[in-house]
């Protein structure tokens, strides 16, 4: 049970989701964050807080291959415990779809 | 373990054999707002076991309080609901939530919507006075199956209305909406069929939900909040959070596991 960030979040990287997080689980890549899916406690919280929209619960429809995308990376990157300053362009980004491409990680 | 702090057990009581609060001692520099959660828990085999609690006290009470569910098997609860005065327990030190009043815009009329132990954040929501500055009026609506899990109620019509600071307050502006599904009440129904049929606003006497004047809280299983969340999306309220405050917001009571 756990919630994933999907690739809504490439670019962006609001890290708003960081500072409400009960037990830390968010770990950091160079353009985007993913959450340690065995970890995260399911509470909810980081979900409503992310200006892309990029948290989706486990029951949400294409959730599974964001779940195993996570879990992969989660363990590949640094935790990340507090809010860091997006980049200049991210609202730019936002909403902008196929970003996995800048995610080079996400192909291997 | 530099994220916890190391508290001991002050009281414990026992609802029904289901329910249970207990209350710890509180470090100093523990600080949070009124309807915010932390992770509590136990050394079990050396790991912490821990779990989120909201916090049933508020941000001035000297010690803790949290209200939970005995989980059959439970690996936590199992545990808590045997403990005794003056055993260890460890409170995280991060109090996080959506459930503050900072996320909702300005109203009149603030209903908080718990099920369950989903009353435990709106516990100390009520005895906060910046919620009666905000808000002329404050629903909290109880919702259980049974009357015996309607914890709290005589704290809430019998001792807080005497409150020596929050008594008026109370008296004038806290409106308590116990009700149950499985047996005759004065008030009965589930939370949602109460809402969307009209009867809450009727019962409480003030006017029917609008977004203008009203603003809500919810607590709940998430299967609720999913339902409760699509009510109010189509209704045109506007969820809120910690960067943008909104006309609603939600938290689950419990994960699925």
């Amino acid at each position: 049970m756990s919630f994933a960030v999907t690739d809504a979040c490439i670019r962006c990287k609001y890290t708003d989701c960081v500072s409400v997080c009960p037990v830390d689980c968010f770990y950091e890549g160079e353009s985007m964050l993913v959450i340690h899916p065995d970890e995260c406690i399911d509470c909810g919280v980081c979900e409503p807080e992310c200006p892309a929209e990029a948290i989706v619960p486990d029951t949400a429809d294409d959730a599974q291959r964001w779940i195993e995308l996570n879990a992969r990376l989660a363990v590949l990157w640094p935790n990340i415990t507090d809010r860091r300053d997006p980049p200049a362009d991210a609202d730019a980004w936002k909403g902008v779809p196929d970003k996995l491409k800048f995610v080079p990680e996400a192909a291997a | 373990m530099s994220n916890y702090f190391e508290e001991r057990v002050l009281s414990v009581h026992h609802w029904t054999d289901t329910l249970f609060s207990f209350t710890t001692t509180r470090d100093t520099s523990f600080r949070f707002k009124n309807g915010q959660f932390t992770m509590i828990g136990l050394r079990v085999n050396e790991k912490p076991l821990l779990r989120a609690y909201s916090v049933v006290s508020t941000n001035y009470d000297e010690s803790l309080e949290f209200f939970s569910i005995k989980v059959p098997d439970g690996p936590l609860t199992s545990r808590l609901q045997n403990l005794s005065v003056g055993d260890p327990i460890i409170v995280g030190k991060k109090a996080t939530g959506t459930l503050i009043v900072d996320n909702l815009t300005s109203g009149k009329h603030l209903y908080l919507l718990g099920t369950g132990t989903g009353l435990a954040p709106f516990m100390a929501l009520i005895r906060d006075p910046e919620t009666y500055e905000r808000f002329e009026k404050v629903v909290l609506v109880h919702g259980c199956r049974q009357i015996a899990e309607l914890a709290y109620g005589e704290r809430i019509t019998a001792e807080l209305p005497k409150d020596e600071f929050l008594g008026e307050m109370i008296r004038n502006q806290l409106i308590y909406y116990p009700t149950v599904t499985r047996e005759p009440f004065r008030n009965r129904g589930r939370v949602t069929e109460l809402l969307t049929s009209g009867r809450l606003a009727e019962d409480t006497g003030l006017p029917a939900i609008n977004t203008e004047t009203d603003r809500f809280m919810m607590c709940g299983s998430p299967q609720m909040m999913n339902d409760l969340k699509g009510i109010f999306t189509q209704a045109g309220f506007k969820e809120g959070n910690h960067g943008e405050a909104g006309e609603f917001v939600l938290e689950r009571a419990f994960a699925e596991r």
